[in-house]
């Protein structure tokens, strides 16, 4: 909308200015002399009127390019040229002819009016420049005082009109006297007095940078000489071109070229001053750019290798030295990060030399002088001074932020302002990165314990086994990181039931895996193998292609035989087996290593089969130490003799209640304090009085 | 769950490695490291003391595991002392007296070097 309505008044401008001019080139040709006083009037206001049109029109141009005030001298510089050149020729070769050729002959009409417009346009855009530069970072819009010189302008050039003695008026006696002199000589003082107040609006100068401000100091002198000479020709009676044209015009163009010739001049002198400032602004400047860059970097990555070298680099740049690096302090050694400007062999060499003698502070950025050191400790000779800025993460430190000279010019408290500015954002970057990587390791690892949590649901029987004369009950509860137990039942035939409890050790995927294995050799092994000493052989043999050394798996395998009413069992290395008779309870501990712990034959050689003739409400309870290690918050174990306890008080109940209270029992126990390890637990109850014809 | 920590002397040719603490499957990469610090150094010869360690689940079972083959072929060996009865039992369940030796104290570990 707002576009819309900017554009629309600029058309409309140059309509005006277009229009103005048009009506200004046929009053020139139907009066291409200013013969009365009315006519004279007529044109001069035509001319100034033109004049502000263009003026207004341009000024629209010019605002948005006021960021590049170089480039818009620059133009204004041509100009100045083009007026330059465009007098000297006509004064050439309008000297002879001029006084052949009549004033009123219609090419030379034609011809000048062209110029002239050629002169408006320029003074319209120069003027244009001048404004906006005058108004371009003044704090204050100094208005009033620009207004004021304008309307002086135009009474100095409309008074000049009058007093010109080339303007072919009639009746020029009655109005050229000593009082319209006086008043064409009171406006000009006036109007020079004002030029030179707004000549001092150069505010703008201070935010170039110093590459810009040499540029503007020899522009400046060249555009200053230009706008001297121009005046001067101007001025002088050679040329009278735009006087016999108006007076009032060519007066204007002379304020005009008087006001650049001053104001440059002024520019010139405020740059002069500036210069020696100048470097010590733009790095000012440029630190408070890339510390705006920088912040916005810090939200957008989070990768610490891309901005440590981001932050090294504009460290270099900001506190001109000529190499700058990061170490991060790492358990017993440093590490070196994002060089620049040196090899990692002086890096290292000075870090290290740095933090052996004590030269840095973790509190404050400290500056030392190498060269009073370099003979005796053999330092890289290039680097002659260097600053050096901890970076604190909560009152931390983590490491530290160098930046070198290999000039003999030494560091000051100056410049190492920068470098710890800089180091508080490589330590927040640190954080951040470190934050990140924790937060992805979380999330890694939380994946990985749903797969393994996955793994270990399908690996388990959905069901218990269901037998008339056998009451079976299973329980498993999974630590928060899955722990590798696991148990299954096997029908071996119509009488025979395997059932094994295993183990596996470590934790999270990688203990998964063993399981789905195990699994896998104990469901193929349960068919082929009567004797579950024999099967246990046979596992710990085949797990030596398949699992590391340093996993092993703890298991009891044993068989139920409904007919011959036995369980028949061996132990590899598992806690014992729990055998309630009625009124006894017993740890079964047949000899027999882990699976995986030993490929010799020494595993065979040990490894004793056991025999249980089943009674009537026979208990035998199967567990993993995730019971029987069990905490509490004295960090006492549950041990043993608490679960044979309940198994021996509660042998009445069925065994899905009985498991119940054994798992109760057990998280009260350990309530204050996190179950590490997975439990299971597996309880069978035999039960002779019913039918044991089978299974159902 | 409390820390663990493990500490390393050496007696003549034979190194100690005294652990303490709870060694489970999260701090046994820190008893992983003191291994892998004395095969570098080419210490064989190892005695572990247990005298002050409180837990120890089947991942760190595992690292003893893993090493002996190691010290075994060259001419060394891990030999285990000052295990209290709870944390021997659990080296018993498992069978590991048929592999390792166990000694009372560490002086009796390091002499069973020396003499043989």
């Amino acid at each position: 909308m707002k576009v819309k309505l900017l554009q629309g008044s600029q058309s409309k401008k140059i309509e005006n200015a277009i229009f103005i001019s048009v009506l200004l080139f046929i009053y020139k040709i139907v009066f291409p002399i200013t013969e009365t006083i009315t006519l004279l009037i007529i044109n001069e206001l035509l001319i100034l009127l033109s004049v502000f049109a263009w003026v207004n029109y341009v000024s629209e141009f010019i605002n948005p390019k006021l960021s590049k005030p170089i480039s818009l001298i620059i133009n204004t510089g041509i100009l100045n040229a083009l007026v330059f050149f465009i007098i000297s020729i006509s004064s050439w070769l309008f000297s002879e002819a001029q006084n052949s050729i009549t004033n009123s002959n219609i090419i030379y009409v034609l011809f000048s009016t062209i110029i002239v417009f050629v002169f408006i346009g320029s003074l319209a855009y120069i003027f244009s420049v001048y404004k906006n530069l005058c108004f371009h970072r003044q704090k204050k819009a100094p208005t009033v005082y620009f207004n004021t010189m304008i309307v002086f302008f135009l009474l100095t050039s409309i008074s000049a009109s009058f007093v010109n003695p080339i303007t072919k008026v009639v009746d020029l006696e009655i109005i050229v006297d000593s009082d319209n002199n006086f008043l064409f000589s009171a406006f000009y003082v006036v109007t020079i007095c004002l030029i030179f107040m707004n000549s001092l609006r150069v505010a703008w100068i201070a935010f170039l940078n110093k590459k810009q401000k040499l540029a503007l100091l020899i522009i400046s002198i060249v555009l200053s000489v230009l706008s001297w000479t121009n005046f001067s020709t101007l001025s002088t009676d050679e040329f009278d071109l735009i006087r016999t044209f108006s007076p009032a015009l060519e007066q204007l163009l002379s304020l005009v070229m008087v006001y650049g010739a001053i104001y440059f001049t002024v520019i010139f002198f405020t740059t002069l001053f500036h210069l020696p400032t100048a470097e010590a602004i733009d790095r000012k400047s440029e630190e408070l750019t890339s510390v705006k860059d920088l912040s916005i970097l810090m939200n957008q990555v989070f990768d610490f290798e891309e901005l440590s070298e981001t932050i090294t680099s504009t460290t270099l740049k900001v506190s001109n030295s000529d190499a700058a690096w990061l170490i991060i302090n790492e358990k017993d050694k440093i590490d070196l990060h994002s060089i620049v400007g040196l090899g990692i062999i002086d890096a290292n060499l000075i870090s290290e030399f740095l933090i052996k003698n004590n030269l840095l502070s973790t509190s404050e950025v400290s500056i030392t002088d190498l060269t009073q050191f370099d003979k005796k400790y053999k330092l890289p000779k290039s680097i002659k001074s260097i600053v050096a800025a901890p970076l604190s993460v909560h009152n931390f430190n983590k490491g530290f932020l160098f930046a070198a000279r290999k000039t003999s010019r030494i560091f000051e408290d100056e410049d190492s302002k920068p470098v710890g500015t800089f180091a508080g954002f490589a330590a927040v970057a640190l954080e951040n990165a470190k934050l990140l990587e924790e937060s992805i390791e979380k999330e890694r690892l939380e994946k990985e314990l749903d797969v393994a949590r996955e793994v270990q649901y399908k690996i388990l029987p959905q069901n218990n086994p269901d037998y008339k004369n056998l009451e079976i009950s299973s329980l498993f509860v999974p630590a928060f990181e899955v722990g590798g137990d696991y148990y299954d039942f096997f029908k071996i035939d119509k009488n025979r039931l395997g059932i094994v409890i295993a183990d596996v050790s470590g934790k999270g995927i990688e203990a998964a895996f063993i399981m789905a294995e195990v699994k896998g050799i104990f469901a193929s092994l349960s068919r082929l193998y009567d004797s579950p000493k024999d099967l246990l052989i046979m596992a710990n043999s085949i797990l030596e292609d398949s699992i590391s050394r340093k996993s092993f798996v703890t298991a009891i395998y044993g068989i139920v035989d409904l007919e011959k009413e036995t369980f028949n069992f061996a132990r590899a290395g598992h806690s014992p087996l729990l055998y309630y008779n009625g009124r006894n309870i017993t740890k079964l501990v047949p000899k027999g290593m882990g699976l995986g712990l030993d490929y010799t034959n020494k595993f065979a050689n040990t490894i004793k089969e056991m025999e249980i003739k089943l009674n009537n409400n026979d208990i035998i309870t199967l567990f993993t130490d995730g019971i029987n290690e069990s905490l509490n918050e004295e960090l006492e174990e549950y041990g043993y003799s608490r679960l044979e306890e309940i198994i021996k008080n509660n042998a009445e109940l069925a065994v899905e209640e009985l498991s119940n209270r054994i798992m109760k029992s057990v998280t009260t126990f350990s309530r204050n304090h996190s179950q590490h390890d997975d439990i299971t637990l597996v309880l069978f109850k035999w039960k002779s009085h019913k039918n044991y014809k089978g299974e159902n | 769950m409390a820390e663990f920590d493990v500490g390393r002397h050496g007696v003549g040719s034979v190194s100690v490695l005294n652990v303490k603490g709870f060694l489970d499957a999260h701090t046994a990469p820190e008893l992983e490291n003191a291994f892998n610090g004395l095969v570098d150094d080419k210490q064989y010869k190892v005695v572990v003391n247990f005298g002050n360690l409180k837990y120890i689940s089947s991942a760190g079972l595992g690292v003893f595991m893993a090493y002996v083959e190691t010290m075994r072929e060259n001419g060394g060996d891990i030999k285990f002392c000052g295990l209290k009865e709870d944390v021997y039992n659990i080296f018993d369940l498992l069978g590991f007296p048929l592999l390792y030796e166990f000694y009372k104290d560490e002086k009796t570990a390091i002499d069973k070097y020396t003499q043989g």
